[in-house]
């Protein structure tokens, strides 16, 4: 832990030159609903909230490693809901999760029926928005099986699902998570599909389901092709992510799209719909989460720092001049 | 207030629980809907019976989604009669669905000792941030107290900012259960992580030798890293003050800052070595200081005004 006892009000304040790009999206707000931030730096946090990046969704993923036992489960649910929710804290972004038993790991039958277990003591913590990110990855019949079953979960819990759309054998995949979602009772309403592009993106809107996006870079959504889909279809039910994990992918995928839609003349409102408002409208629905969240904490942090008071606000970290030499 | 005789009795407790139990009752139920309210009561008279834990561990999850997040009003003869029945219990900072969770452990069965540990140790490894806190905050009014010590004693290795304020600030518990080791741990972190430290019990009463010297050693680490000292460090010290650490006294009676200065003065008051005696009384800034009547709590609350 840093020990900051020298910390003067100009450590916290904004830094004074930002990317141009950034200029053009200053005083703006944006939501981030899918990032897993476990599998990022203290920098992303920084560059984040620079960006106007207020509250995100981390949702329970595939770690890269299998897991091998279902405590190695319960302690990343825990950590979602403990340990990176504070790391998120100090620097100023709301953090949320959504919770689940990913796809791939659904394979090991043994584990994920432990792992069902465990998860009805996650889904009803605070701060807890969905069950998610579920779905297919390989559409297995265990990958099924265990869809179903945190399908059923979050209809009990009256909770949104995020759900993970595979990449290959897409377009297949999104119709048939969708059929599911249906078949299980389940509201499209309640139901955000994720990973959509250009030829899933139709027939979700079409069956009332939320549609996001992914902004990443070779292997899903690159920001321009996703401001031509805002120009075709609007604002509706529409929302981007980044999704940014251990693989090469960009933290600040939300705040860049805003500034390349309004550098091609897309209105401030649409932009503020799809990188902000809908994603809190959709998970809102949890109960867990409300605008209010973080629009009262920062009228809090901007009151007390007219006061000079750094230490009440809320435990913020210092800023360090990373293109300095000394590390003091 | 009970008699001595009903506190014995109630073995398990250090305190009344059910007096406890009720008041908290009187003020959640002011604080809460009437749903909230109703849900509350369904869930514990259930806890007092039932055998089902999965069941107890989801309400005590789902508890804020419930009663909300509104912070606790209380009168101030509300405050003081919770303090009588269980010393130094400070809830008056709290939010509602915090006190809502400890009220709700006040209502697990006794009568099997580890059955009613093990129901609540199984709540921390899964416990979300605002459950931490809680579960922490129980610490001093729970049954069986020795038997926390260990969890208290992890919950200071928590990086966690607010789950170390639950432990360290206005919580009874570390004062009157932790081995010293454990206690210094504390104060240690305390101090290294900023945390308001007027704001724990019986720092006074609990200082030692030991705490005195990892204290002074820490100042120095602080100097030769040209890194500031906290004055209220030296609360901790000035009992202890001896010819290994007089120096650093004398090094900050004559700092810059006022609040240094301040610092030396209290301490060397609260010492009997002969030389810290004769600085207070020689030392015309310090005799100032200590003439005015200033305590550790005014310097605490003029370094908050400072902050």
């Amino acid at each position: 832990m840093s020990c900051s006892h020298n910390l003067t009000e100009k450590d916290l304040e904004p830094r004074v030159e930002i990317p141009l790009y950034l200029e053009s999206i200053k005083g703006m707000k944006f939501f981030d609903p899918h990032i897993h931030m476990t599998s990022r730096t203290t920098d992303d946090y920084q560059a984040m909230a620079d960006a106007g990046v207020v509250g995100i969704i981390e949702p329970a993923f595939w770690l890269g490693q299998p897991r091998t036992g279902v405590a190695t489960f319960q302690d990343y649910y825990s950590s979602l809901v403990g340990w990176e929710r504070f790391r998120s804290s100090q620097f100023g972004i709301k953090h949320y999760c959504t919770i689940g038993l990913n796809s791939r790991e659904a394979n090991n039958e043994a584990l994920a029926e432990q792992v069902m277990e465990i998860l009805p003591l996650f889904i009803y913590k605070e701060g807890v928005v969905g069950v998610g990110e579920i779905g297919f990855d390989d559409q297995t019949k265990a990958e099924e099986k265990y869809y179903r079953l945190q399908l059923l979960l979050a209809k009990e819990a009256s909770l949104p699902v995020q759900i993970h759309t595979p990449h290959r054998d897409k377009k297949q995949g999104t119709q048939r998570s969708m059929d599911i979602a249906i078949d299980c009772g389940l509201d499209p309403g309640m139901v955000i599909v994720d990973h959509n592009n250009e030829e899933t993106v139709q027939e979700v809107l079409e069956r009332g389901f939320w549609a996001a996006f992914t902004i990443y870079p070779f292997t899903k959504m690159g920001n321009e092709r996703m401001v031509e889909v805002v120009k075709k279809y609007g604002a509706e039910r529409i929302m981007v992510n980044s999704a940014a994990d251990w693989g090469i992918s960009d933290p600040l995928a939300v705040p860049k799209t805003a500034a390349l839609m309004k550098q091609s003349g897309i209105s401030d409102d649409i932009i503020h719909l799809v990188t902000y408002k809908n994603a809190i409208a959709a998970f809102g629905q949890s109960g867990q989460l409300h605008e209010t969240d973080f629009s009262t904490t920062q009228q809090v942090d901007q009151s007390l720092k007219f006061q000079g008071n750094t230490i009440l606000r809320g435990g913020q970290q210092p800023r360090i001049n990373k293109d300095s030499l000394i590390i003091r | 207030m009970p008699t001595t005789e009903e506190r014995t009795k109630n073995t398990v407790f250090t305190y009344n629980a059910n007096s406890l139990k009720s008041k908290l009752a009187d003020c959640i139920s002011r604080h809460v809907s009437t749903d909230a309210w109703q849900w509350l009561t369904e869930k514990t008279s259930l806890i007092s019976k039932s055998e089902n834990v999965q069941s107890f561990m989801v309400a005590f999850a789902a508890v804020t989604r419930k009663t909300g997040k509104q912070p606790v009003v209380l009168s101030d003869s509300e405050i003081s009669e919770i303090q009588q029945i269980r010393s130094h219990f400070i809830i008056q900072h709290w939010e509602i669905d915090r006190l809502c969770r400890v009220w709700i452990l006040l209502h697990l069965d006794t009568k099997d000792e580890n059955k009613y540990i093990k129901t609540i140790e199984d709540l921390f490894p899964t416990a979300e941030m605002n459950e931490q806190v809680a579960l922490y905050s129980a610490l001093p009014v729970l049954a069986y107290p020795a038997r926390w010590r260990a969890r208290c004693a992890e919950g200071i290795r928590s990086n966690i900012g607010d789950v170390l304020r639950a432990i360290m600030c206005n919580n009874p518990y570390p004062s009157e259960n932790l081995d010293e080791p454990a206690w210094n741990q504390l104060v240690m972190k305390a101090i290294f992580t900023e945390k308001p430290i007027h704001q724990i019990i019986n720092l006074d009463e609990r200082a030692n030798l030991n705490l005195a010297n990892i204290l002074s050693d820490y100042a120095h680490e602080r100097w030769a890293a040209h890194r500031t000292v906290h004055p209220l460090l030296w609360q901790c010290v000035g009992k202890f003050i001896n010819e290994k650490n007089f120096p650093d006294i004398q090094r900050i009676a004559s700092s810059e800052q006022e609040t240094e200065r301040e610092a030396a003065a209290l301490a060397c008051m609260q010492s009997n070595y002969a030389p810290a005696r004769e600085l207070v009384e020689k030392n015309p800034v310090l005799r100032d200081i200590a003439k005015s009547g200033m305590s550790w709590a005014d310097l605490a609350k003029k370094l908050e005004r400072n902050s």
